[in-house]
């Protein structure tokens, strides 16, 4: 049992060094910013998801699973919400955006038109 | 945001800004009463005046030109350019002279291990009864120190509100722009996400910032890092629904009395316990059971006044700048 326990615990923190790993060199290697900064929240969600599991599983059941529990749910609200805030500024303030990708920006208007 | 893109005339955000402005731009008026000015001006100077005023103003350049590659103002220069990497050279010599002589970190016979922190460490829980022996130190031994501390936050608002405050003012054209600024696009307050996730976690970061005030003398905390968590859910609040919104609970007025009143509870007590906090006098506060919530004496309340000061002072930073008003 205590065999598998930590099997499980380093599989689950592998994932997570891989995603991180993966997203670090996303970061360097792709152009645009927004591809960067989708890289990037992949390390914010998954990468931090599974180092935690691993960490979790490898404590068992105690209080400081729970706290690293409620860490996750913690990031999880709040990074995304990062990643779309500067994602939304880069829409808003890119220059050349509409060479890279196609933007449909309406949305966004006719709600601020009805307020 | 300084690049305008070419087609920026036709464009969909240009053609919303139009239309948050009214149909008309702000600069392009400018121009226009400008051009306005000028073509309304009766009477331009004639030409001969405008040579001997150019022919002065020559004059002087020269002068000043002759008088910059004199050879006693070179000489000045450079002895001035060498007496200070002269004087620079030598404090770095010193100072890295100094830190060569610096006892090794960590070794047990250093000076810092002297009998005051050997005092803080066997007496500090029994003499001020806080667990914490940080809060013990920095709000009972020390609590002078950190009276000038929480002066220093209140200090740099006050400097900030000298340099930046802008009275809210109806009709100000800068006042109109700034409301402007606050309907564009930029401006994250729009965002549905940002509001629902701020809905959720305000009250979690305003309770956890309560939690670490009011745990100071029983866990790490405090204060200070308490204050921070509370100012920085103030932010949060600002940015995802607006300062105008913000605005309704923490104001200038609401500020000043906060602080105000924190800062003066605080010497208060401080100079209550310098009277009878020592030899044996009566006090009413008293170290108590240490791990108790209500313990330690005056420190879980030094710990709030300082905690509202640190809030306050951070939102307020962020705001001043951000807004130019509370």
């Amino acid at each position: 049992m205590e065999y598998v326990r930590f099997a499980v615990s380093a599989l689950c923190t592998l994932a997570g060094l891989f995603m991180v790993t993966s997203a670090i060199l996303g970061v360097y290697r792709l152009r645009s910013s927004l591809s960067r900064l989708h890289a990037a929240a992949l390390l914010d969600t998954l990468g931090m998801l599974f180092l935690l599991l691993g960490l979790i599983i490898a404590q068992g059941p105690r209080l400081i699973s729970l706290k690293m529990l409620l860490l996750i749910v913690f990031l999880w609200l709040t990074s995304p919400v990062g990643s779309h805030l500067i994602a939304r500024l880069e829409t808003m303030v890119h220059p050349d955006l509409g060479k890279e990708v196609q933007i449909d920006r309406t949305d966004m208007v006719r709600q601020l038109r009805e307020e | 945001m300084a690049k305008i893109r070419p087609d920026f005339e036709s464009s969909l955000y240009a053609r919303f800004l139009k239309w948050v402005r009214d149909g008309s731009d702000r600069l392009d008026e400018d121009m226009a009463g400008m051009q306005a000015d000028r073509s309304m001006d009766p009477s331009p100077a004639p030409p001969e005046q405008d040579m001997e005023r150019v022919m002065a103003e020559r004059k002087v350049y020269d002068r000043a030109q002759e008088w910059g590659s004199h050879q006693g103002f070179r000489l000045r220069n450079r002895t001035y350019s060498f007496l200070s990497l002269f004087l620079c050279l030598s404090i770095i010599a010193v100072l890295l002279y100094a830190t060569s002589q610096l006892p090794a970190f960590g070794r047990a016979g250093n000076p810092a291990h002297n009998e005051v922190s050997e005092r803080y460490l066997e007496k500090g829980m029994e003499e001020t009864g806080a667990v914490n022996l940080v809060s013990g130190m920095i709000l009972d031994y020390r609590a002078f120190d950190t009276l000038g501390e929480s002066n220093v936050l209140l200090t740099a608002v006050l400097s900030v509100i000298m340099l930046l405050h802008m009275q809210r003012r109806e009709g100000d054209p800068r006042q109109e722009m700034e409301d402007l600024a606050d309907q564009t696009l930029y401006e994250p307050r729009h965002d549905p996400i940002l509001q629902t996730v701020t809905r959720v976690l305000m009250p979690m970061l305003l309770l956890f910032g309560i939690y670490v005030v009011l745990n100071g003398h029983l866990s790490p905390g405090g204060g200070f890092s308490g204050g921070a968590v509370l100012g920085a859910a103030l932010i949060l609040h600002t940015n995802a629904f607006g300062s105008s919104s913000t605005r309704r609970f923490m104001n200038m007025r609401i500020f000043q009395a906060v602080t105000g009143t924190a800062l003066c509870f605080y010497g208060l007590a401080k100079a209550y316990s310098f009277f009878v906090g020592a030899n044996h006098l009566p006090s009413i506060f008293t170290p108590g059971t240490p791990g108790r919530l209500f313990s330690a004496g005056l420190i879980p309340y030094l710990n709030i006044a300082v905690g509202l000061v640190v809030a306050c002072t951070i939102s307020a930073l962020y705001t001043l700048f951000r807004k130019g008003d509370l």
